[in-house]
């Protein structure tokens, strides 16, 4: 193991990290979480997404769905496999853990029930992902996370076409159709806005920037993602609350609606009128929503089945 | 590897994924699976790693692999 002098130097100059043993515990520790929550967030993407790739209107459509639900889980195969270099065991972390600790966004516990709802999540969740996971795989000091994200990257791409070419087709087709989209924005364009976590301002410390686990604030990375589903949806003819301003000579995306606000679930309904603050949002998140116990046990489930039976025959 | 405990699969190996994209790069490590036999890393290999139309790729037992030395550590 380096010395914390040496960790300090490789860390400010832009290095990458390699192997456990150049490593501080400190680091580890922040490494992992941010590894947990990037692969639970791409495993959970895939019930999430087959559920709803399911009322695809062509066998060509679906095959597309269950294409990104393939990509998805060789992404979350990537971050667990890092994770099982690191020391944890992953049969552990997928088949073994509560539903309520797994760490992807809340975004994905709301049921997505149509193809609709799917191409949005594709526009919108793959987007959140892309800025996210970008800025990783431009800034991260971890070696074998930043290499593995060249795959990420590309595939992420491609499922962001999928959802803006899908939700072009919508919109242009007018009517109810149209007026479906609309539908579904407007309750997954603000869950999409939370995806990035607490304001700059309430979140005064980050230790993952400090170890370059990531580069930009979460502000910077909303704005980021306003900036490219904002003027998209514009331009489709898709309506969204938020709006450009430009400040200092730099353009800023500003909300319309009170941030955080009030979200039924259920009913899949923002309250704009009824502001709430990040504590109640946290404590919703931490309650999990109505679809987390139902996805994680479509994969459990099947792995303890296969488990006992394997245990039965004496192999 | 640091945990010795059984997959589901039984006693799975870790394998090295290499590939490229065109007869002009080098082979380059794309990632790695985690198979029971060589036939099925073949396969996961193959299903994982489709993110490009590559040229060639190759696997290999990540304990065949014979470690001259590490990043950090003198040549
Ligand atoms: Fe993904
Ligand atoms: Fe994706």
């Amino acid at each position: 193991m380096g010395t914390q002098a040496e960790f300090d130097q490789m860390i400010k100059s832009g290095e990458l990290i390699e192997s456990r043993n150049e490593m501080t515990p400190e680091y580890l520790r922040e490494l992992k979480h941010t590894l947990i929550v990037s692969g639970d967030t791409e495993l959970i993407s895939a019930p999430a997404y087959y559920l709803a790739a399911k009322r695809a209107p062509s066998i060509n459509a679906f095959m597309t769905g269950i294409a990104i639900i393939q990509d998805e889980l060789a992404h979350a195969h990537i971050a667990y496999h890092i994770l099982e270099d690191l020391g944890e065991d992953q049969e552990k972390l997928i088949f073994s853990r509560d539903p309520k600790s797994f760490r992807y966004p809340y975004a994905f516990d709301v049921p997505l029930d149509s193809w609709t709802e799917l191409v949005v999540a594709n526009g919108m969740y793959d987007q959140a992902g892309f800025c996210l996971l970008g800025d990783i795989h431009d800034k991260c000091s971890y070696g074998p996370w930043k290499r593995g994200l060249n795959k990420v990257m590309a595939e992420e791409n491609f499922h962001l076409r999928n959802g803006r070419t899908w939700m072009k087709r919508i919109s242009a087709a007018g009517g109810s159709a149209k007026d479906e989209l609309q539908r579904a924005v407007d309750w997954m364009f603000p869950l999409s806005v939370e995806w990035f976590g607490l304001p700059d301002s309430m979140k005064m410390h980050s230790t993952q920037l400090e170890y370059r686990l990531k580069g930009l604030t979460n502000d910077q990375l909303r704005q980021w993602w306003l900036s490219t589903v904002v003027p998209y949806c514009e331009q489709i003819g898709i309506k969204v609350p938020a709006h450009k301003e430009v400040r200092d000579g730099k353009d800023v995306w500003d909300l319309d609606y009170p941030f955080p606000c009030d979200f039924d679930p259920e009913a899949k309904r923002w309250d704009f009128k009824k502001p709430a603050t990040w504590d109640d949002v946290l404590v919703r998140w931490r309650a999990r929503g109505p679809r987390n116990v139902e996805m994680v046990a479509m994969f459990q489930e099947e792995f303890h089945k296969f488990r006992k039976t394997h245990q039965k025959n004496g192999s | 590897m640091t945990t010795n405990y059984k997959r589901v699969t039984g006693d799975a190996v870790e394998y090295e994924v290499f590939a490229r994209k065109t007869r002009a790069e080098p082979l380059h490590q794309v990632g790695s699976v985690v198979a029971p036999d060589d036939d099925l890393a073949m396969a996961y290999a193959r299903a994982t790693y489709d993110e490009e139309r590559w040229c060639e790729m190759a696997i290999v037992r990540k304990d065949h692999v014979i470690e001259l030395w590490q990043p950090g550590e003198i040549a």
